[in-house]
């Protein structure tokens, strides 16, 4: 990262890329721990499948964030990948071609996007009860399109993607950095970047400084539709069905991976790599705890102190500042 | 708490013209800054006592030690004879010391008697006694001469009104010392009467009043001592009979107050904007134009249409009827972001609300209105950004460490060289400043005068918002009167007196303009 380009943020950026570091090292110090601690954890299967496991919830985080940064919350996109699954299914069993299938699943994110917008922007709804809205109907819709059932789906090199890897490293860990990286520039090298800074900070100013307010929301929530989108297309190629049921609860790993990551819930604060970290530290955690023969409910509940002290401590050293 | 009014009020028990509180090599250091130098200060119970200086001459900080906000750094502060160590709002509160904050800190959504019994609920068995509470509050309120109801939402009413009900909550907590920060920044001059009523009468029953204000002639109208601050020092206190406007501000700035309103004069040039007959929420009716070299200043009360006339004209709210003409043809604004493109320019009223984005740096709140032209092909130069931020920085002389700052950091003079300031790369050709002084020092206030004149000499025109007579009358080439939504007379510079200005601008009413110079 060039601290060169990006110097008008520095302090702040710094601030951001420490954080990121200490997160960086807690990730670390995890691995190190779980590797000592378990023979199976150092594995390279292990190491595939966690990155495959944090990997969705990441590219989830991604698009959370950019609603979070503008002051709003997308509670959707667990609904929205399960949604996903189904019409990549349906597309491809109805003999598609999976290229695009692909693109119009995730077109239907977009949509889904665009209506959040509409809905905030237009009608003035709270973002929490639109996005709160979308969450309960697409799984509704889902079970109708699918009559409650899953939808298998005929075709292995759909499948096989998200099972195989490129120079040793999981298709699905390739992914998040194919997102990764045109959002790292997007937020925070380009101008679109900023305008959601300032909407989460001031909408008011924001307009009368001559920021477009209503097209930065409706980008926002269609950029995180579309993340979801794609990661129902992912998830897919992963089981190999299609169900509207599928990734219950991901919403909430997913601001959890964005708060962890030092995005505040009040806008206007957040990076790309925060996100990212705290997707792998969830993961992580998960993985290492599954090693560990912990009980799957514990996992759960370290998941939740966990989130209270790294957020608590982030807070304070805000506070310092 | 079912006590009348006059129980809320109890009678002076400090007898007028004893030291009440006595600050002896009061100081406060931050890591970096040595915000307030040893002071020595005595306060009478029973006085008024004014305090003076430019932003960041430490008036914040000595409130902020007095009332507990933030642990001094050395000194003594002696109440009543004894030492106290002040660390604690709660700690001031219950000795008696209060204030009353230039930006009201209330609860905007709950009743007006809700707020003037805050903490000090009325209740019998756990439940309110709502309907006492808001007969007690009325009774408080009509007693100190506001004419306003109890039972509506805090919310409902406007800023000033609101001040009034603050300034009214602090009298009912047994004060024996209060703080008003600034508080007619936002008061139209009636509420302003009401207010300086309430703090003689507080005078009255004992109560030591410390008073800050920016405006002199509240100083003189009001005070019987005042106290002088610049850059952390106390410079001196006066008796105010023994002193003069000339004497005070050449004590807080050291320059003479003829420099102060610095007007350059230029030949007006072509049209810019032209208002026929506009029509909108708050005003109708309006018409006026603004041509190149054109200050063009609109003076009347909080609420007479102003604001909303000028936010209708930058197309934030739609018009209802009328024209307008933008160098000499018809145009829709229909948004923002139209005027923006025309080429006009807005300084809101209100800097936190509508100016700034608090909590993102300096840099990024300079360069807002010009991204577009920083980036190419969507992602911004990143030297072009550092450059833009750093050359407004320095041009507007803003006191900030780096343009990465927050935007909260900085004082509130130097906030208002933000709002103002974002405009000027922009290559705007109309600004609109609504309220651009408000509560800003004579020094940033002088500096912001001249920077009408840099914009002007560059063939801008410029629209002035003011509740301040004294601003636009030596400012504004052309003078409009607003008073309820209308346009009701005009005056070019300097052709009416202050008397006849303010008579329209409140006319049948018949105010009293006492202490109006």
């Amino acid at each position: 990262m060039s601290t060169e380009a990006i110097a008008a943020e520095k302090p702040k950026r710094n601030y951001n890329a420490l954080f990121g570091l200490t997160l960086l090292a807690l990730l670390i110090l995890l691995w190190v721990i779980l590797s000592v601690a378990t023979q199976s954890f150092a594995s390279g299967n292990n190491i595939s499948n966690l990155l495959r496991q944090g990997s969705m919830i990441a590219i989830l985080a991604v698009g959370q964030t950019f609603v979070i940064i503008t002051g709003g919350i997308d509670l959707s996109v667990g609904a929205v990948v399960g949604f996903a699954t189904v019409i990549a299914a349906m597309l491809i069993n109805a003999g598609v071609p999976v290229f695009l299938a692909i693109l119009i699943t995730l077109l239907v994110g977009v949509a889904i996007g665009l209506f959040h917008g509409f809905g905030i922007v237009k009608m003035g709804l709270p973002p929490f009860i639109i996005t709160l809205a979308t969450l309960t109907s697409l799984r509704g819709i889902g079970l109708l399109m699918t009559n409650g059932n899953s939808i298998s789906i005929n075709n292995d090199a759909f499948q096989e993607f998200s099972r195989n890897s490129f120079v040793g490293v999981p298709n699905l860990f390739w992914m998040v950095i194919l997102v990764g990286i045109p959002a790292y520039i997007f937020l925070h090298h380009s101008r679109w970047g900023r305008y959601l800074y300032s909407v989460g900070s001031n909408a008011e100013a924001s307009r009368l400084s001559g920021v477009n307010v209503q097209r930065t929301i409706y980008m926002a929530y269609t950029l995180s539709g579309l993340c979801a989108a794609f990661v129902g297309v992912l998830l897919a190629s992963r089981i190999g069905i299609g169900n509207p049921t599928q990734a219950e609860g991901w919403e909430l790993q997913a601001i959890a991976s964005s708060v962890i990551g030092g995005t505040s819930l009040f806008g206007a604060v957040g990076s790309v790599h925060g996100p990212l970290l705290g997707a792998f530290i969830l993961a992580t955690i998960n993985n290492g705890a599954n090693l560990l023969n912990v009980n799957a409910f514990w996992q759960r509940i370290i998941t939740g102190v966990l989130i209270i002290v790294i957020v608590y401590f982030d807070g304070l050293r805000r506070r310092g500042k | 708490m079912t006590s009348t009014a006059q129980e809320l009020h109890p009678a002076p028990t400090l007898e007028p013209g004893r030291t009440i509180l006595e600050l002896k090599g009061l100081e406060k250091r931050y890591p970096g800054t040595h915000a307030l130098k040893p002071v020595d200060l005595a306060f009478k119970s029973g006085e008024i006592h004014a305090i003076v200086g430019e932003n960041g001459a430490g008036k914040s900080t000595l409130i902020k030690l007095l009332t507990g906000v933030m642990p001094r750094t050395s000194g003594d502060v002696i109440w009543e004879g004894k030492s106290e160590a002040l660390a604690t709002p709660h700690e001031a509160m219950a000795l008696g010391i209060n204030a009353v904050h230039q930006e009201v800190v209330l609860c905007r959504h709950l009743t007006v008697a809700a707020n003037m019994f805050l903490g000090e609920e009325n209740s019998r068995y756990g439940i309110l006694q709502q309907r006492a509470m808001v007969k007690d509050a009325q009774k408080i309120i009509d007693d100190l001469g506001f004419d306003l109801p109890a039972h509506v939402v805090l919310g409902d009413l406007t800023i000033g009104q609101q001040q009034l009900i603050a300034a009214a909550r602090a009298t009912v907590r047994g004060t024996k010392f209060l703080i008003f920060d600034e508080p007619t920044a936002y008061l139209t001059r009636k509420e302003a009467d009401q207010l300086f009523k309430l703090i003689r009468r507080l005078k009255g029953e004992g109560v030591t009043i410390i008073y800050i204000s920016h405006r002199m002639e509240e100083v003189f109208e009001l005070a019987d001592r005042v106290s002088v601050l610049r850059d952390g020092t106390l410079v001196g206190t006066r008796n105010i009979a023994e002193t003069n406007d000339a004497e005070l501000v050449k004590m807080m700035i050291n320059r003479s107050i003829e420099q102060v309103y610095h007007k350059e004069h230029f030949t007006p040039g072509a049209m810019i904007v032209e208002a026929r007959n506009l029509s909108g929420k708050g005003f109708e009716n309006v018409s006026m134009s603004v041509r190149a070299g054109e200050i063009v200043g609109l003076y009347g009360l909080i609420g007479a249409g102003r604001s909303e006339f000028v936010t209708t004209l930058y197309g934030r709210h739609r018009k209802s009827a009328g024209q307008i003409l933008w160098e000499g043809k018809p145009v829709q604004v229909n948004s923002e972001h139209d005027a923006i493109r025309l080429g006009m320019a807005l300084a809101p009223e209100s800097r936190r609300d509508q100016g700034l984005c608090l909590n993102l740096p300096v840099g990024l709140n300079l360069n807002l209105p010009i991204y577009k032209r920083i980036s190419s092909n969507m992602l911004i130069s990143g030297a072009k950004e550092k450059a833009e931020a750093d050359r407004q920085i320095a041009g507007l002389r803003i006191k900030t460490p780096t343009r990465s700052a927050l935007a909260s950091s900085l004082s509130g003079g130097n906030q208002q060289k933000i709002v103002i300031g974002k405009w000027l790369a922009h290559g705007a050709k109309l600004f609109i400043f609504d309220e651009p002084t408000v509560g800003v020092d004579v020094g940033t206030k002088a500096e912001i005068y001249r920077l009408f004149g840099a914009l002007l000499s560059k063939g801008a025109g410029i629209i002035l918002i003011s509740s301040y007579l004294p601003e636009v009358y030596e400012l504004a080439d052309t003078l409009h009167v607003f008073r309820r939504g209308k346009l009701v007379a005009t005056h070019g510079f300097r052709t009416a007196n202050h008397e006849d200005i303010l008579t329209q601008a409140l006319a049948e009413k018949q105010e009293k303009l006492g202490g109006q110079k």
